[in-house]
């Protein structure tokens, strides 16, 4: 089959730079169709207030249809934001990324879902599962089997 | 006075007909694009060469409508759990109704 | 002046010395004076006064010695007395005078001079002729002087010919005999040679020259040659006589050649020079050798090495020629292929290639590449070019060099690539041959297999690229690095075309693609497969729709994201225009029940009667037009913002659309912006001229956005993307802009482009320049 990633990166590098990146949202890296990095932090009131976190998205050549890999980017630099459901090695246990994924998402969409998984956020803590998770952590997290244990996000 | 019309050559855009009511005032030039690779229906899917009658569209009961072959990609997928992309509830095609106002 | 009256003195007196004479002085041992002419005596008197005392001194040992050998003992005196005659008699023969004087009697010079041989005095002899000779230069200065008098007064080449003639008679008369053996003989030529050069003026070589010419070709003159080379002068003018010649063919292909360009000239003049010039140096040569001591060793030889240089003198100003006219022969090709043929086979012997390429750019800068020229010429100029060139250098060198600031000014040019892709899709093209246009894209690759290969030309620079298999088209498509700009300009050129066509015949157009597919490739071309496609599915349906429900409409329906840009206003069409659009309309949804049709209601034609109270119009009319006439059907006046409002368009649009009306006298403009219809005629009352003074906004969009406009358009889009860029990623270089620029859809600039859009963007203060990175100015 062929890829169809490239023409619909296409779309959405265009309009990612053309004014239409979600507030809080900035595109730091997108200089291929594999793999893009961009910055998050929530705005207005929140635990994470001042916070800046990088998120990275990896595509397959079938993306939109295969969801991409998103996750923290945690090195010198920047941080995986301490919350329920992001382990401290980035990895994100978010439904829309699994199997509520759909090929209407975009990096748009998953960067605003994020931003409001993080906002309506009340306790900064880790998912009580997070050092086992880390210890054994496939290094793709669309390879583990989350357990969505918080249908919201 | 009295015209008549003897001849007319016109020139018309044919546009899939998505059950959205446009008129000229309406039309701004914006197309509607398939949620999926996001290209205009007008056009054809990532897939192919040729719009039109050899790159269709297709309509589910939820009255979502993508580019048939698009649909057909996501739908064929286990992920998909056959759910219309934009709503999640189980993809059914619809039988178009020719508008005929 | 009377050349007459100063020609040598006629003879006083007969005079002569006998041999008889001098032996009877020698046997009578006499001291009496010898019988002498007064001229004759004084010279030789004088020759010895003017000895210089050396000599003197040298010539009386002699004597003593020769006297004491003929004596044998006899008187001295007598034998001194003796030689002394026989001195004087060979000296006096020996002494040129005035030819106007009688000869003396060769037999007792010779005896005379054998005496003095045998005195062993032979060398003092030939040493007072050499000196002698130089002596009568007077003589000849004398004729000199009056025959150039004449020549200078009357420019009449008869008196430079008397004048040759006199020289020889001089000659002829101071040449020793032949009997007194080749030591005189040689001394005479050396000498009298060069004291008649010294004696000859300045001017002299002029006159000749004129000469010269007078008689080229012409054999009547038996004498002139033979007489020149005696005076030695084919020798010391030999380049004189070249150079005349060497005129002669410059005038030749003068009078022939400038702007005949239709024939070839060359082999003409080779013919003339063989024919007149050269058989006449021949003729004139042989005869000029005819008397065996005279004989010109080799002339053939000389003559055909002459001939040789007067063939590369031909080539030599045919090249100068062709070349300073070589611009107006590109212009004339294929008139011109005769003259291409020439310069040629001129250059083939003359080595002027490097002339050419100066000559034929310079040309160029100041005839063609400037702003008053049209592109088209400039591209046909430079086709010709190409044909050209190749003809008269078939391995691309001179192209090569001549092209590269054709090619370079083209592509500054932004209408060059349109008025190409017109040559292709052949809008009235003479650009491109047909035969050529059918070849596939070649791409310059050295096949060093190929038997037929041949090395680089030596004057071909580092930078050559040999070009020997590419057509016209793939030289005139690689004037830009990518096919991209052709083929999106072509979809515009087929777009107007297409949609201009309404008899359903798109016959030509399907083959111009095809012809281009061969060329660029099918991707390339793919969608104006689907433009070609629409056309072709469009006449189907509509003869379908006709079947069925016949309607006075004719659609044409495109795709619309396969075509270029439509400049899509909306109008509403009032009355019948709308009935009969949506009749045709629900007709179509019958077929195609799952799409809808959207008008374009500025393209297409309308064909309309229009019957009036006292006059009937059938006009083809655009839509717009089509639609106010109809609104004036409705109601007999309307104002501009009426109208304009009833179609839902703009006032500047309606207002153009109006003055096909206007100029129609169907509608008048009775107030500005206010207009009625003329059911009736009205007489002009100048009222039009309300109209035309007002000027009326342009609106001349074509129908099809051109591809600059575009671009325009495209780079303004491009800018708030690389303006995202630089905010998100930080500074980049151009490289990199470039290469993430390429990842959007659309993109198709250069980085040369790129660099010079960013820089225009620098100079607004957009952008910054630092350590070759650039950076958004906050």
């Amino acid at each position: 089959m062929a890829a169809i990633a490239p023409r619909r990166l296409t779309k959405e590098l265009k309009e990612l730079t053309m004014g239409e990146c979600p507030a809080g949202v900035q595109l730091l890296q997108s200089a291929d169709f594999e793999t893009w990095v961009l910055s998050l932090e929530v705005l207005g009131e929140s635990l994470y207030k001042g916070e800046v976190f990088a998120l990275r998205f990896r595509f397959e050549p079938q993306y939109p249809i295969a969801s991409p890999e998103v996750t923290f980017i945690v090195d010198d630099k920047f941080k995986a934001p301490i919350h329920p459901h992001v382990y401290s090695n980035g990895h994100i246990c978010a439904s829309i990324l699994g199997h509520e994924w759909s090929p209407v998402l975009g990096v748009a969409s998953v960067c605003i879902t994020l931003q409001s998984m993080l906002a309506s956020c009340k306790k900064r803590e880790r998912p009580p599962d997070n050092d086992r998770y880390v210890r054994t952590a496939p290094a793709s997290p669309k390879k583990s089997r989350f357990h969505y244990d918080d249908d919201t996000v | 006075m009295k015209v008549t019309v003897k001849a007319w050559h016109a020139i018309a855009e044919w546009r899939w007909d998505t059950g959205q009511q446009s008129t000229p005032d309406t039309d701004d030039g914006e197309d509607d694009v398939c949620g999926i690779c996001r290209l205009p229906f007008e056009a054809c899917c990532p897939a192919c060469k040729v719009p039109g009658d050899d790159c269709p569209l297709i309509w589910g009961e939820c009255t979502h409508v993508f580019h048939m072959h698009c649909l057909l990609k996501w739908i064929s997928t286990p992920a998909s759990k056959a759910q219309c992309p934009m709503d999640r509830r189980p993809w059914v095609n619809a039988e178009r109704k020719v508008n005929l106002n | 002046m009377d050349v007459d009256a100063s020609s040598p003195r006629r003879p006083t007196a007969p005079r002569g010395l006998g041999f008889a004479e001098v032996h009877t002085l020698v046997d009578d041992d006499s001291t009496r004076e010898p019988a002498r002419t007064p001229v004759g005596f004084t010279v030789t008197s004088e020759r010895f006064t003017h000895c210089p005392p050396a000599f003197k001194h040298a010539v009386q040992e002699s004597w003593r010695d020769a006297v004491q050998q003929l004596n044998g003992g006899r008187q001295p005196v007598t034998i001194l007395n003796a030689f002394g005659k026989a001195w004087e008699i060979a000296t006096a023969y020996l002494t040129p005078k005035d030819i106007a004087l009688p000869q003396q009697d060769i037999a007792v010079v010779k005896a005379a001079v054998d005496y003095v041989a045998a005195a062993q005095m032979g060398p003092a002899l030939l040493k007072f002729y050499d000196e002698s000779l130089s002596r009568q230069i007077p003589f000849l200065e004398r004729e000199i002087d009056a025959y150039m008098a004449a020549w200078e007064s009357s420019r009449d080449v008869a008196t430079v010919r008397k004048l040759v003639a006199r020289l020889f008679e001089w000659g002829r008369a101071w040449a020793p005999a032949v009997e007194l053996g080749g030591a005189f003989d040689g001394i005479f030529y050396t000498t009298f040679k060069s004291n008649l050069h010294i004696a000859l003026p300045p001017s002299f070589p002029e006159a000749f020259v004129y000469l010269v010419q007078s008689t080229i070709g012409d054999l009547s003159d038996t004498d002139l040659f033979k007489e020149l080379h005696m005076l030695g002068m084919l020798d010391r003018y030999e380049a004189l006589v070249a150079s005349v010649v060497c005129e002669q063919i410059e005038r030749q292909i003068e009078t022939l050649c400038p702007g005949k360009w239709d024939e070839p000239r060359l082999p003409e003049l080779r013919h003339w020079l063989g024919d007149k010039v050269v058989a006449w140096l021949m003729e004139q040569y042989s005869r000029a050798g005819t008397s065996a001591s005279n004989s010109i060793p080799g002339h053939n030889v000389i003559v055909q090495e002459a001939a040789d240089r007067f063939d590369f003198h031909i080539c030599k100003t045919m090249c100068d020629l062709r070349t300073s006219e070589i611009f107006d022969m590109i212009v004339d090709y294929p008139d011109s292929m005769p003259a291409l043929l020439d310069l040629k086979e001129c250059m083939q012997r003359v080595d002027q290639r490097a002339h050419l390429v100066t000559t034929l750019r310079r040309l160029n800068k100041r005839r063609l590449l400037h702003p008053g020229a049209d592109t088209k010429d400039i591209l046909s100029q430079y086709v010709s070019t190409i044909k050209c060139l190749r003809v008269i250098d078939p391995p691309g060198v001179l192209l090569f060099k001549v092209a590269d600031p054709i090619r370079r000014y083209l592509r500054e040019r932004p209408d060059t690539i349109r008025t190409i892709v017109a040559g292709l899709v052949g809008e009235g093209s003479d650009l491109i041959d047909e035969t050529e246009a059918n070849a596939p894209m070649q791409t310059a690759v050295e096949d060093y297999s190929d038997p037929n290969w041949e090395p680089e030309p030596i004057d071909a620079g580092p930078d050559f690229r040999t070009n020997k298999p590419s057509d016209v088209i793939s030289t005139l498509v690689s004037i830009y690095d990518s096919k991209d700009l052709f083929v999106k300009e072509l979809q515009v050129l087929l777009a107007e075309r297409l949609l201009a066509i309404t008899d359903g015949n798109y016959e030509r157009e399907l083959r111009n693609i095809e012809i281009l597919k061969l060329r660029f490739g099918e991707s390339a071309l793919q969608v104006c497969e689907i433009m070609l496609k629409d056309m072709t599915d469009s006449k189907r349906l509509d003869q379908r729709i006709h079947s069925t429900n016949p309607s006075v409409l004719h659609s044409t329906v495109i795709s619309k994201h396969f075509w270029p840009a439509l400049n899509a206003r909306g109008i509403k069409m009032p009355g019948q225009l709308q009935e009969i659009l949506k009749a045709y309309e629900r007709s179509y949804i019958l077929q195609r029940p799952d799409k809808r049709l959207h008008w374009i209601p500025h393209l297409g034609t309308v064909k309309l009667e229009i019957q009036l109270k006292d006059r009937r119009h059938e006009v083809d009319a655009a839509p717009m037009e089509a639609a106010i006439i109809e609104l004036f059907s409705q109601k007999e006046t309307w104002t501009l913002d009426e109208l304009a409002t009833s179609l839902g368009s703009e006032a500047a649009v309606v207002r153009k659309a109006l003055s096909k009306w206007l100029d129609m006298r169907v509608v008048r403009e009775d107030s500005p912006h206010a207009y009625r219809l003329l059911e009736e005629a009205e007489e002009d009352d100048g009222q039009t001229g309300l109209r035309e003074a007002t000027p009326i906004a342009e609106d001349e969009r074509p129908a099809v956005i051109s591809l600059q406009q575009q671009q325009a358009e495209q780079m303004r889009v491009f800018w708030r993307f690389i303006q995202g860029m630089l905010t998100n990623v930080g500074p980049m270089s151009t490289e990199r802009i470039q290469g993430m620029l390429k990842l959007a859809p659309g993109y198709d600039r250069t980085v040369e482009q790129l660099a010079i859009f960013l820089d225009s963007a620098r100079r607004e203060g957009l952008v910054d320049a630092k350590d070759g990175v650039w950076k958004i100015v906050k």
